[in-house]
């Protein structure tokens, strides 16, 4: 009963981090000094088309006015209108998401099979070779900066072995896998470190549980031991780290697809700041909110199907 | 064992996925060029935007009366046949040729009536100011279209030229509206096929370009490759055809590079450094003469652009209309500099140099302007900002001293010579608060000049007095460069930055 109030009532809290959200966004980044018109126009425009187009999109109102003016139209599903694209606001956002989805999606498949499958082989070698090795990748990757790295994977996979192209966005499913493989990579070499130390510390440390050792003096197979108990149970906190590293993924994908010349939300986004238009980069920072805030929402309910102790 | 079943399940399907990499290859179609470029587009409507990546695309959609021919020297035909002009040079009579919009629908005379009057007076028409000369436009035929100008404008058949000057058609534009430049349609070499923002633009053949056997492309494909590196990347792995803007210290290697070739244009580019004319010391002549000799054009030429681009002696782009190549220039002289600072009474000199982060060749070039000056006993104290930061810094005056750098619209010199040293309320002569009335007079007089010869020996004579008063400080004129495989022919850009498209081709 308990478990369905929160599924109902943790999507309502919401609403005030969102309007917090908006705000903070808004004022952000009209601080920025800099004028959208002035960037649109160049020094060339008389001043009266210059106010023309301020008032057209109604940045010759007090802040508060338009912020208002920004809250009633998205309250009416009205994003408002880019001042560079000229086309609805949502229009401009909706096209670039697919792309920032399906990276980010990738790295997530990614990091989760390379995560179990290095923080496997390292807990049950412990000390040994593997976990040596597991454990010196997981120190470098942590110290390599991702735009750095991706460059030298362009070099290395796209010119000097051409198996990959340098940058870009493909057709279909399968050609984005194929160019999105080395972006994904890169992201994936960054977040991987944080997550295999720490899933590799908690199962060593329930390997060496009482529970473990319970069950060895059953006489149950060590492979046993460590995908019906020991895997499950270091998992939480797993998933727990995952989530909260969820924002950082989103950076990370803002500079990767800059590198990488992929089209998605983080490109559009970095454009969007330097062309100050407001309504694009404020619609992006609530796409993202909510995308953030779903994320921990699921790794919520997740942990508490694992681990039937977690009351949400 | 649900996890373990998770596990094996997918190293089969990285496995799989690995498989279909393999498998995988990059299309290349024969005929299509693709460019790679540093910027996005954002509209393909002519008269709504002034953005060089917008108005590369949209030339190729669109024609005009008439074009700059391929050094931006001249206007040739377009969709204009031939033309009169009347001896008192206020009316035009221009003949069209038979063409068709894309759409199917012919060209007439009424379409160009409708587009010259849009971009005169629709709201946000950004170039408007420069059409308000026309006070009549009418079509007494469909094939004759007759203008009337205020006054005689020599720079007229320029903006004519220009890319606001677009023929829609006048349909098309009355049904989407402001979409319009979402979907364009015009009587161009090229119509647009697909268009997705931040990725690429895809445009096709028109089969019903009105010009016999152009273009000789199937397509083009312009693709959207912000970072330096990766863009040269992409050429070099032979993802694509062409890469627009070669960072000069590259240049060299990619002609090096057997695979790929360096188109170097002509251009009218030229980077410069505004001075705030309302800061003293700065308000003196003598102390700005004395900056300039302080700062050595040639060592920023050969560090900066290695040797690729050309020390600027005029504010006139480099062989464009009315450049006086041998207009004086100061030489670099740090001793005479420190001298006449000493002689006007004007110690420890600091100055705040305003400049673009992130811009490489402008913080190259700033550092080297700091070591020079310092040499004169000025100190430059180097200001880093974000792009429309420093804009604001100069619109608001908060500067001494500000990297820059302009392209021309129209080939014909009024624009610029309004701009940048008349000294009208608005502009401020580009923020300098540079105002000499006997400039002022000459550029409003050669506006209206139509003795080429008398209009040539004004503008020489603004050159000559901009120069002695240091309205601002010359550095250097900057070639277009673009970078491209040795199988693509034609592939230049004018010195106003259009790409000449209509003529490229690929073997």
């Amino acid at each position: 009963m308990e478990r369905f109030k929160f599924i109902l009532f943790r999507p309502l809290q919401l609403l005030p981090v969102l309007f917090g959200v908006s705000v903070i966004s808004f004022v952000m980044v009209r601080s920025i000094p800099g004028d959208p018109v002035r960037l649109l126009l160049g020094t060339r425009a008389t001043p009266e088309v210059a106010a023309k187009i301020r008032a057209q999109y109604g940045l010759d109102e007090p802040l508060m006015t338009q912020y208002l003016l920004f809250l009633k139209n998205l309250f009416q599903g009205d994003f408002g209108r880019s001042i560079v694209y000229k086309t609805s606001t949502f229009n401009v956002v909706a096209e670039r998401i697919g792309p920032t989805v399906f990276l980010l999606a990738y790295v997530l498949v990614m990091a989760i099979l390379i995560t179990l499958i290095l923080s496997t082989w390292a807990a049950r070698r412990q000390g040994r070779l593997p976990d040596v090795i597991v454990r010196s990748y997981s120190m470098v990757g942590l110290g390599l900066p991702t735009f750095w790295l991706g460059i030298i994977l362009i070099m290395q996979f796209s010119i000097a072995l051409n198996w990959f192209p340098t940058s870009g966005y493909g057709e279909s499913v399968a050609e984005n896998l194929y160019y999105l493989f080395l972006p994904a990579v890169s992201i994936t070499l960054a977040l991987s470190p944080v997550l295999i130390r720490n899933l590799r510390a908690s199962l060593i440390s329930e390997m060496e549980s009482d529970y473990a050792t319970a069950a060895r003096s059953r006489g149950m197979s060590e492979n046993g031991i460590y995908f019906s108990h020991v895997l499950p149970n270091s998992l939480v906190p797993a998933i727990t780290l995952l989530g909260i590293n969820f924002a950082w993924l989103i950076g990370g994908t803002v500079v990767v697809e800059q590198v990488f010349s992929v089209p998605g939300i983080g490109q559009l986004m970095i454009s969007s700041i330097f062309a100050r238009d407001y309504l694009v980069v404020q619609l992006i920072t609530l796409v993202v909110a909510i995308a953030v805030i779903a994320v921990n929402f699921i790794v919520d309910v997740l942990t508490a199907v694992i681990d039937p102790r977690v009351h949400l | 064992m649900t996890i373990r079943r998770v596990i094996t399940a997918s190293l089969v399907a990285a496995t799989a996925f690995l498989s279909v990499l393999s498998y995988t290859t990059v299309a290349n179609a024969g005929g299509v060029l693709k460019i790679a470029r540093e910027q996005d587009s954002t509209t393909f409507d002519p008269i709504f935007t002034i953005l060089a990546p917008d108005i590369w695309v949209l030339n190729q959609f669109y024609s005009k009366l008439v074009r700059d021919n391929a050094d931006a020297t001249d206007v040739i035909p377009d969709l204009a046949e031939s033309w009169q002009v009347s001896p008192d040079g206020k009316t035009y009579t221009f003949n069209l040729r038979s063409a068709v919009f894309s759409d199917g629908t012919p060209v007439k005379s009424s379409d160009v009536v409708f587009s010259l009057k849009r971009v005169r007076d629709a709201e946000q028409s950004i170039m408007a100011g420069l059409y308000t000369v026309m006070t009549d436009v009418h079509a007494p035929d469909d094939e004759t279209v007759v203008i009337t100008l205020s006054s005689a404008a020599p720079s007229f058949m320029s903006t004519l030229a220009m890319f606001a000057s677009a023929i829609v058609p006048e349909h098309a534009v009355e049904a989407a509206g402001e979409d319009f430049g979402q979907n364009p349609i015009g009587s161009g070499p090229f119509i647009l096929k697909e268009w997705k923002r931040g990725n690429k633009v895809v445009l096709e053949k028109n089969s019903n370009y009105w010009e016999e056997g152009l273009p000789k492309l199937d397509g083009i494909e312009w693709i959207y490759a912000p970072n330096d590196n990766t863009r040269m990347l992409k050429l070099t792995a032979g993802e694509v055809d062409a890469a627009t803007f070669v960072p000069w210290n590259q240049i060299r290697q990619l002609q090096d590079n057997p695979k790929t070739q360096v188109q170097i244009d002509k251009s009218t580019r030229m980077d410069h450094i505004l001075i705030n004319h309302n800061n003293a010391p700065l308000d003196n002549k003598a102390v700005r003469q004395a900056l300039n000799m302080a700062i050595d054009q040639d060592a920023i030429v050969e560090k900066v652009t290695f040797g690729f681009g050309v020390k600027a002696n005029s504010f006139f782009p480099l062989d464009g209309m009315y450049y006086n190549k041998n207009n004086p220039n100061y030489s670099y002289d740090p001793e005479k500099a420190k001298a006449i600072l000493a002689d006007e009474g004007v110690t420890n000199l600091e100055l705040d140099f305003v400049i673009v982060s992130g811009d490489s060749a402008h913080e190259q070039t700033a550092v080297l302007v700091k070591a020079q000056c310092a040499k004169a006993g000025i100190t430059v104290n180097i200001v880093k900002m974000e792009g429309g930061q420093q804009w604001d810094a100069l619109v608001a005056g908060e500067y001494d001293l500000g990297m820059m750098w302009w392209v021309n619209d129209v080939s014909d010199p009024d624009q610029k010579a309004q701009f940048v040293v008349s000294g009208d309320e608005e502009n401020r002569s580009y923020y300098t608060n540079y105002k000499n009335p006997e400039v002022t007079k000459l550029v409003n007089e050669a506006a209206l000049e139509l003795d080429p010869d008398k209009r040539k020996q004004m503008y020489y004579k603004i050159q000559s007095i901009a120069k002695d008063d240091v309205h601002w400080i010359d550095l250097y004129y900057s070639p277009f460069r673009n970078a491209s495989l040795t199988s693509v022919t034609g592939f230049i850009q004018n010195p106003l930055g259009r790409y000449m498209l209509t003529t490229a081709d690929k073997q």
